[in-house]
């Protein structure tokens, strides 16, 4: 393997050179190592030889680990919050009822407090958790006298399982899909890594999980898992690790348009008309798994198996609390400043309604994945699809960006600094439509420190440190290796239009948390402030969806070395 | 295996030294920033802000508070609190300097009142917090010296020293969130260690001397820093022939020797002289002896062993007295308990007397240890890594003999702190560099060093921190120090048997943490546990102390038997 990279490592310092001299580089057989002359690169680069490049892979996986291990030192949602507490609650009672209810009242336990919710593999996953939480200390999770427990202990406990969790879930799924991008498309080791690590440091994943407090790095593990098969050409396994991504967390199903048509594509079409037995690999598998994970609702509910499962359903989709909830950046919630929905339309009709936009949404990116099942598709048109769920769909909360940016982050495996430069920025304002969650939290000390550092590494202060820092001090070895007059100093698309646009969003987003900070919102509008957040975050994207859109016809004639 | 040695360091090494047509283009000096790595580690320190701090935190903020409310001359008098001012007076000045940027939001928490047990919250936790931060911005503005300064051939290995230094969990464990300004204050002895290597003796006593009105522990290194400059700058042995005691007088360079003497006396008049009246008090403080052999629980040195045998042979004559039968034949009585009740009767005193105060230890059937002992022990082996110096004041020698001063006072020396062995460590790194047979000798005591710490941070929520954060630092400086040191000569004395066992014995380090950490969750439930409440200390003692003291052999060894490594090029 390490003598196999060497040759593109050396085709790739060749021409970094001459593309240094001749400055425009823009037809590449081999991809130009991504964020080159960013920190993260610079502090990675020691490893490039052979002999240390297994190192790598130790640094950055412990170095996320231990970046989540601080954050999970801040509070967390709901703490301290009588009667209702938050999240991390919410999933401190799912592990307290699994393991002292049989399966049958799972569902249906005092759902006014904090019912069970999500799908049943989160209930084993809480299942597991609480039983392995009662071993060491059983009042964390006795049944209904341990509402509300907040030890310092118990907060470790639960943060541990978070972060094991994430590392046997979302971690390995991440790396490996990484190594293989890296592989097939012969980019140098170090290159892999740097990528590994801008996607592991993804501050919204983070500070959601290990500072608000929820799994979701679980069912988006899974989901990676599910692309990882999808890239193997393992499209049973993909569809097992997908189906129980959904089993987890009713959100991925945000992305299913997109496997299903994959799937459904690889099967009938491509590469030859009706592979009857892929598709019948595929189907019994898909219903293998649902049957696995509700299986034993039905078996252990007794006579009321049916409407165990029916009711595990109906919990997991909430239509009756309305089109949306608290302030999300999404249409509904941005338009409804002007039109009042609810007061204008039923619920039915606006479930319709949002039905019809987002299918309207995801229909061509999955239209386009039905004819042209290409991997290098599936990024793009997994964050199409997922966004226009969270963009047009019924009941989002600002949590589930999440989905979106998955897809979104994971290319920061492109070379392209045009794409690098658009999902970082979509990073940032992810994130920052998270904020008003965040400062609810108590997390603003983890919010800066998550924003500044990823933003730092991958780059983007590149434009401020050679022109402020005495020249000792200039920063590591690309950057004091690059000339005078090299040309990106932080990560901003080549297109003007969208530089502008970046850079504007950029200005908003300070003057926004500079109101936030400063200024009290007018009387009349308490939620000022939140709305233009959330105004803002909308209006970035929809363009973002827009230019995603763009992205993906243009590159179904492309190849994976064009991502 | 010398070949390959070479030829593996020059290929793998850092690349930087291999990228010629580079460093043509005169970027050569700013390639070794600590920028990117301050970076870095500052999000992680402001990350931990939330996190643990130890009773230091409100030892630090009460020093604020008497620095800041009450005049100079009572400084060393105050007690409200039972954490009384015990550093020098450069470290006092240090904190009314940091008092005077205490802003009003984290005065009104309570930051500056002089009481009994501190009453605080947040904004002097951010306060208290930022300031060690800051302050430690010296070590790398001291390293970022060091970097630049030294050869362009030494200066990959340079760089990682210095950024082995910055990133150090110690600095991390005892500074950020055990709460200490050890970065700052050892940056001051670094700073003289880098003048050392320019040789630029009158610098490097200044640093020195600063460094020891900062924080008295430094006088461990004393004997080594007297030798050097008294033979490298004072003595001029060069073309010196004794024919009568007359020549003595030439041997000393007296102008160097004023001038030496001169700057030192002023800085410590400065230190010390607006208490010059309050003397006798200023040293009682400086200098508790009054408390115990071992600090609070067992910092891993040579007497944790010994107390740690004691407690064997204790149980082990209690359950098998032939075993004292077949003993005081070869041992009698003054140094020994001459029968078995005597045993049975210290244990029961023991037992009833000082159980609560872990402050003194009481030894059962080895003799006792006096503070006098201990000194002896201490000069005795400084007086060993001292004696080469004076023949050879080389930086090499120098640095050496500062490590083994370092070490032989940790490992001897009265009522040690756990915390001591960043003055073995810190010295080490700069050592280590120069051989590669070093290298075990200097895993071992990092390794075994940073491990002891952990019992610093009790709490659970930091174990995962710790564990994580001391690995991976082992795992990249290790390397890097593999691949970056050369073997200078004489492949055929290395001891390869002794290397593997190092690393064994570093290995193991990981299963003995989560281990203890096991057995410490699983208290909870099962009570027996309880009764083992110090087994666990006992066990992170223990075995440290047996790599430390591994170390301490390895290095004497090749400090006092292998002359070839320690010779300069020059």
């Amino acid at each position: 393997m390490a003598g196999k990279n060497k040759i593109p490592k050396k085709d790739l310092s060749s021409q970094k050179k001459s593309g240094k001299t001749k400055e425009t580089s823009k037809k590449h057989d081999i991809p130009e190592e991504s964020f080159y002359a960013s920190p993260l690169y610079d502090l990675l680069y020691p490893f490039r030889p052979a002999g240390s490049q297994w190192m790598t892979e130790y640094t950055i996986v412990l170095f996320s680990l231990i970046i989540r291990c601080a954050v999970g030192l801040g509070p967390f949602s709901g703490y301290g919050v009588p009667p209702m507490f938050g999240d991390f609650e919410a999933q401190r009672h799912w592990m307290e009822i699994t393991q002292h209810l049989p399966i049958h009242k799972w569902y249906w336990f005092d759902l006014k407090y904090w019912g069970l919710d999500y799908p049943p593999l989160t209930a084993y996953h809480s299942y597991i958790c609480g039983k392995i939480g009662s071993f060491f200390n059983p009042n964390w999770f006795a049944l209904d006298s341990s509402r509300g427990y907040e030890a310092q202990d118990l907060k470790t406990f639960m943060r541990l399982t978070v972060l094991v969790s994430e590392a046997l879930f979302y971690i390995p799924g991440v790396v490996y899909f990484v190594k293989w991008l890296g592989k097939h498309r012969r980019q140098s080791p170090i290159g892999q890594f740097i990528a590994a690590a801008a996607i592991l440091l993804q501050p919204s994943l983070i500070l959601i999980d290990h500072g608000h407090f929820q799994y979701n790095s679980v069912a988006l593990g899974l989901t990676v898992y599910a692309i990882n098969n999808l890239l193997d050409e393992f499209y049973a396994m993909a569809a097992v690790c997908f189906v129980l991504s959904i089993c987890f967390k009713q959100m991925t199903l945000y992305y299913s348009p997109i496997f299903f048509a994959y799937l459904l594509s690889k099967s009938l079409f491509t590469p030859k008309l009706f592979n009857i037995p892929r598709f019948l690999a595929i189907a019994i598998a898909t219903v293998c798994s649902f049957l696995l994970m509700y299986g034993p609702l039905y078996v252990f509910g007794g006579d009321q198996g049916l409407n165990n499962v029916l009711q595990s359903i109906h919990r997991i989709f909430p239509f009756a609390r309305g089109i949306f909830e608290d302030k999300v950046a999404n249409f509904w919630c941005v338009t409804n400043v002007i039109f009042k929905y609810k007061m204008l339309f039923t619920q039915q009709e606006l479930q319709l309604y949002s039905l019809v936009l987002t299918v309207v949404g995801f229909l061509p990116a999955m239209m386009i994945i039905l004819f042209y099942p290409k991997k290098y598709l599936l990024p793009y048109a997994l964050s199409a699809c997922s966004m226009a769920f969270y963009l047009f769909s019924f009941q989002v909360h600002e949590k589930t960006i999440l989905m979106p940016l998955l897809p979104i982050t994971l290319l920061y495996t492109s070379t392209d600094r045009n794409v690098l430069s658009r999902v970082s920025w979509m990073n940032n304002i992810g994130l920052f439509t998270l904020w008003p969650l965040l400062k609810k939290d108590g997390l603003t000390l983890q919010y800066w420190v998550c924003l500044l550092l990823s933003n730092w590494l991958i780059g983007n202060f590149s434009f401020i440190t050679p022109n402020f820092l005495p020249k000792v001090l200039t920063p590591g070895p690309s950057v004091s290796m690059i000339g005078e007059n090299y040309h990106y100093r932080s990560l901003l698309p080549r297109n003007i239009f969208w530089k502008v646009i970046i850079v504007l969003s950029y200005i908003a987003m300070g003057a926004i948390h500079v109101l936030d900070a400063f200024v009290n919102p007018p009387v009349a509008y308490p939620d000022l402030w939140v709305i233009l957040n959330c105004t803002l975050g909308f209006g970035c994207f929809f363009l973002f969806w827009i230019w995603n859109y763009y992205k993906l016809f243009s590159m179904i004639k492309k190849s994976l070395h064009h991502l | 295996m010398k070949q390959s040695g070479t030829v593996d360091s020059k290929a793998s090494s850092n690349p930087l030294t291999e990228s010629d047509e580079v460093e043509n283009e005169g970027t050569t000096s700013s390639r070794y920033s600590l920028w990117n790595f301050w970076v870095c580690s500052f999000a992680l320190k402001l990350l931990l802000i939330p996190d643990y701090y130890s009773t230091d935190f409100d030892v630090h903020r009460n020093w604020l508070a008497v620095t800041n409310k009450l005049p100079l001359k009572q400084w060393y008098y105050e007690h409200t609190s039972q954490w009384t001012l015990d550093y020098p007076p450069f470290f006092a000045y240090f904190e009314w300097i940091i008092s005077q940027f205490v802003p009003q939001v984290v005065r009104d928490d309570g930051c500056l009142d002089i009481v009994e047990i501190g009453k605080f919250g947040e904004p002097t936790v951010i306060f208290q917090r930022l300031s060690v931060i800051t302050s430690e911005i010296l070590l790398f503005v001291v390293l970022q010296w060091f970097i630049n300064t030294s050869n362009v051939k030494e200066r990959t290995q340079s760089f990682i020293v210095a950024t082995s230094i910055i990133l150090s969990p110690g600095f991390l464990i005892v500074d950020h969130i055990h709460f200490q300004y050890n970065g700052f204050l050892f940056s001051i002895l670094i700073a003289s260690i880098v003048a050392a290597k320019q040789k630029r003796y009158i610098l490097c006593a200044v640093f020195y001397t600063t460094a020891l009105c900062f924080k008295h522990i430094f006088l461990y290194l004393a004997p080594c820093y007297f030798v050097f400059l008294l033979r490298a700058y004072v003595l001029n042995v060069k073309g010196f022939q004794f024919k009568s005691y007359k020549d003595l007088v030439r041997l000393v360079q007296w102008t160097n020797l004023f001038r030496l003497a001169g700057v030192v006396l002023s800085i410590v008049g400065v230190c010390f002289g607006p208490f010059i009246f309050d003397m006798p008090q200023l040293l009682t403080r400086l200098f508790p002896f009054s408390r115990g052999l071992t600090h609070a629980y067992w910092a891993p040195n040579f007497w944790a062993i010994y107390s740690f045998t004691d407690k064997v042979l204790t149980t082990l004559m209690l359950k098998l007295p032939y075993v004292h039968t077949l003993a005081t034949r070869f041992i009698s009585a003054p140094f020994f308990p001459a029968t078995i009740k005597e045993i049975q009767k210290r244990l029961s005193e023991d037992n009833n007397g000082t159980k609560g105060l872990v402050q003194d230890v009481y030894f059962i059937v080895l003799p006792q240890i006096v503070p006098k002992l201990t000194f002896i022990l201490t000069l005795f082996y400084q007086l060993l890594a001292v004696i080469p110096l004076l023949f050879d004041p080389s930086f090499k020698r120098f640095i050496g003999s500062l490590t083994l001063c370092g070490m032989a006072s940790y490992l001897f020396g009265w009522h040690v702190h756990e915390k001591a062995i960043m003055l073995v460590i810190i010295p080490f790194s700069f050592l280590v560099v120069c051989d590669r047979r070093l290298l075990s000798s200097f895993m071992l005591a990092s390794s075994a060093g940073y491990v002891s710490l952990f019992p610093l941070l009790y709490e659970n929520q930091d174990f995962l921190i710790k564990c994580f954060y001391t690995y991976i630092w082992c795992v990249i400086y290790f390397f890097s120090f593999r691949k970056t040191t050369k073997l200078s000569s004489s492949v055929e004395r290395r001891i390869f048997f002794f290397d593997r066992l190092a690393i064994i014995y570093i290995v193991s380090l990981l299963p003995m943490v989560f281990t203890v950490q096991i057995l410490n969750l699983l208290k909870g439930r099962y009570a027996i546990l309880q009764k083992f409440e110090f087994f666990g200390l006992m066990t992170y003692s223990f075995y440290c102390s047996i790599g430390i003291v591994s170390s301490w052999v390895g290095l004497s060894w090749l400090y006092n038997f292998d002359e070839p490594l320690w010779m300069t090029n020059e």
